[in-house]
């Protein structure tokens, strides 16, 4: 079952990136309703496969549930935002984290797992939420850059009639932050419970990491609402605050192997 | 019976010429009650800045010069308007209003008011339009929605305003209630102003060099007048500014608006610039959150649109052909039953008449006889007319109806006017 729904999952995520791409190719663009109901679709299949994998042990899972939130955040662009070229980015990435969650095995861990309590398992929903949030900032910052150099260069091209206008591309960056890092604090808070009040044993990286990506998405909301930066700015600081907390993740990973329960 | 349109447009007529024909929704009835007095069943008056076009059902073979006399008044110094004019009938008539309605025979391809106007100009006749019209000029709305829907060719901006209003609505989340700068109080700023009010931006300010012309100008937009001096401090507070001046050099310069546009905190400016020669020095475009596009741009957008559309006339003019044929198949229908009636009670009386003639003449035959004789008549008319009857209505219904019709008539002397 959990396999599945994945691989529905996975069909329609994949279909969905093919609507969204076909006007870049110069086919027509699909009608919304299809945008919206074919990654709704994908969505309630891959929570079927999602529910059955807590206590979410290892790297697997986790994918799975953070390719669950982007397919979310891009029919909440389209239907909030009208924003399908979030898309762009979602689309690809969600296939390619739940393909990759296949790939890496999905069969839930038959073992007891001391101290996964439903709080853990809350710490590691909001947790990814908060990422995911991060990662939709950084997708409106890249697509803020992309219309925002079309339009200065006076390139009425693909980029210039399907993506959004800048402004509202800078509110979804503005939103996702703002929302982001009350849950990324959240998600950080329930960790510290789980840790010292549930007397559950966490791996030193995936502290570092968790307080690194609270520090740096602290920052980029600190810049946007204390210091009103907008437009170009704010995309770059985005952009830099994901780039920081993916290439941390990526050295931690690379540098303590063996921490199976870290991502 | 046919339906027949008259007028002339952009393309057979100069602008001048066509200045000159066009009407006001209260000179039409006039109009076309004039002309329907030549002898028609109903019109209606098609009358935009590019066309002038009469929509007559059976007109008799008077019409075409009442209302080209009626042009030709307008036209005056004896001219006729008929050298500039053309007329369609029937099918053709059909197809030309449908691709009216649906943008394919406009100055710009695809544009969208011709939808309205259409529409106005069906509401403005409609006491005088009759059933054929009203039946042919809702069915043009409906091939104008479907064109619109099923294919790209309203998609884009087609000309420089609109493309001015494309360009700003790709910086801006939406364009209602934005605030917006004009400098100059020309034709082509008043035009461009139109069009972003009605996407809802609001004229604030209207800067000229002459303070006088810039207060017309405000007055006319709801907007405060200003001098071009005083005009460089709000590039800190509006968000969009259009520029068309009719200075022979550069008069937005970096040194004039590069304190108040750093004043934005981040906020993005739009600048159109639809002057010829430039009103804006290209360097205020390497200002942070400027978005500067001059009339080579915007003309850019355009031809990028238009040549979109110009790829969907093929599937437009399918559904156009479809829906002509749906028309006619209607409309041959409507003519064919009141004929094939009278046809019918014709036969059936001179069959009632011989019969009684004949029956006179037998008076020894028994009720049985006469009874089987009547059953003959009938059984023989039927016969007869069947054949007749199918062929009509298929050919009816394939819109060829009209020369077997006509042929009928004559044949047979049916007076009564079909189709009412």
């Amino acid at each position: 079952m959990v396999l599945t729904s994945h691989f529905v999952a996975l069909g329609l995520y994949a279909l969905t990136t093919v609507l969204v791409l076909a006007p870049f190719a110069g086919l027509r663009s699909a009608p919304r309703s299809l945008l919206l109901g074919v990654p709704i679709a994908g969505m309630a299949a891959h929570l079927l496969g999602v529910a059955q994998l807590t206590p979410f042990m290892g790297v697997a899972p986790t994918l799975s549930m953070l390719a669950l939130f982007l397919a979310l955040f891009q029919v909440a662009s389209e239907a909030a935002f009208r924003a399908s070229a979030v898309g762009v980015f979602t689309g690809p990435l969600a296939t390619g984290l739940i393909g990759l969650a296949l790939l890496i095995g999905l069969v839930p861990d038959a073992r007891p797992v001391a101290g996964r309590s439903p709080w853990s398992i809350l710490h590691i929903t909001v947790s990814i939420l908060g990422l995911a949030m991060l990662a939709l900032a950084f997708i409106a910052a890249a697509l803020y850059l992309l219309q925002f150099r079309e339009l200065k260069a006076k390139r009425f091209g693909q980029v210039f009639r399907l993506f959004p206008p800048l402004e509202r591309l800078d509110q979804l960056n503005h939103l996702s932050l703002v929302v982001g890092f009350p849950t990324v604090t959240l998600g950080v808070l329930l960790g510290f419970g789980v840790r010292y009040a549930g007397g559950v044993s966490v791996d030193a990286a995936q502290v570092v990491w968790g307080m690194l990506m609270w520090l740096v998405l602290g920052w980029a909301v600190g810049v946007r609402v204390v210091r009103h930066w907008a437009g170009r700015r704010a995309a770059f600081a985005s952009i830099a605050s994901f780039a920081a907390v993916l290439l941390v993740y990526l050295a931690l990973k690379l540098t303590t192997p063996g921490t199976q329960r870290f991502l | 019976m046919s339906i027949t349109v008259l007028g002339v447009n952009h393309r057979t007529a100069p602008l001048d010429v066509r200045e000159r024909f066009a009407h006001t929704a209260g000179e039409v009835p006039q109009a076309l009650e004039r002309v329907l007095a030549a002898g028609a069943r109903g019109g209606v008056l098609l009358s935009t800045c590019n066309r002038t076009e009469f929509y007559l059902a059976e007109p008799d073979d008077a019409v075409p010069e009442a209302v080209w006399a009626l042009l030709s008044e307008r036209l005056g110094a004896g001219r006729s308007a008929s050298e500039y004019g053309y007329v369609q009938r029937d099918r053709d008539a059909v197809r030309h209003l449908y691709r009216v309605s649906a943008g394919l025979d406009s100055m710009i391809l695809g544009e969208p008011q011709i939808q309205g106007q259409v529409r106005d100009a069906w509401d403005v006749s409609k006491p005088l339009a009759g059933p054929v019209l009203h039946r042919l000029f809702q069915s043009a709305l409906l091939v104008g929605a479907r064109v619109r829907s099923e294919t790209s060719l309203a998609t884009g901006a087609a000309s420089a305003p609109s493309a001015a209003v494309t360009v700003a609505g790709k910086i801006f989340t939406q364009l209602a209630g934005r605030s917006a700068l004009i400098l100059g109080a020309g034709d082509i700023a008043e035009l461009a102003a139109t069009c972003l009010v009605s996407e809802g931006v609001r004229v604030t300010l209207v800067a000229n060099r002459t303070y006088e012309r810039a207060r017309a100008i405000a007055e006319e937009l709801g907007a405060r007048a200003l001098t071009l001096d005083e005009a460089w401090e709000h590039f800190g507070d509006c968000d969009i500014v259009l520029s068309s001046t009719a200075a022979p050099h550069a008069v937005v310069t970096w040194d004039r608006v590069a304190a108040a546009i750093g004043r934005r905190g981040g906020r993005p400016l739009c600048i159109l610039d639809l002057a010829v020669p430039r009103d804006v020095e290209p360097a205020v475009a390497q200002l942070e959150n400027v978005f500067l596009y001059d009339l080579d741009d915007l003309q850019a957008v355009a031809a990028h649109a238009a040549a979109e559309r110009r790829d969907d006339i093929p599937a437009a003019e399918r559904i156009v052909t479809e829906e002509v044929e749906r028309f006619w198949g209607w409309y041959g229908g409507l003519v064919v039953v009141p004929v094939l009636r009278e046809f019918r009670d014709r036969m059936e009386a001179v069959r009632a008449a011989e019969l009684e003639r004949t029956l006179r003449r037998l008076p020894h035959l028994s009720p049985e006889d006469r009874d089987q004789i009547e059953y003959f008549s009938q059984a023989l008319l039927n016969k007869f007319l069947h054949q007749p009857t199918v062929a009509l209505k298929e050919a009816a219904r394939a819109g060829r109806g009209y020369g077997l019709l006509d042929a009928l008539k004559r044949l047979f002397g049916l007076e009564r006017r079909d189709g009412t």
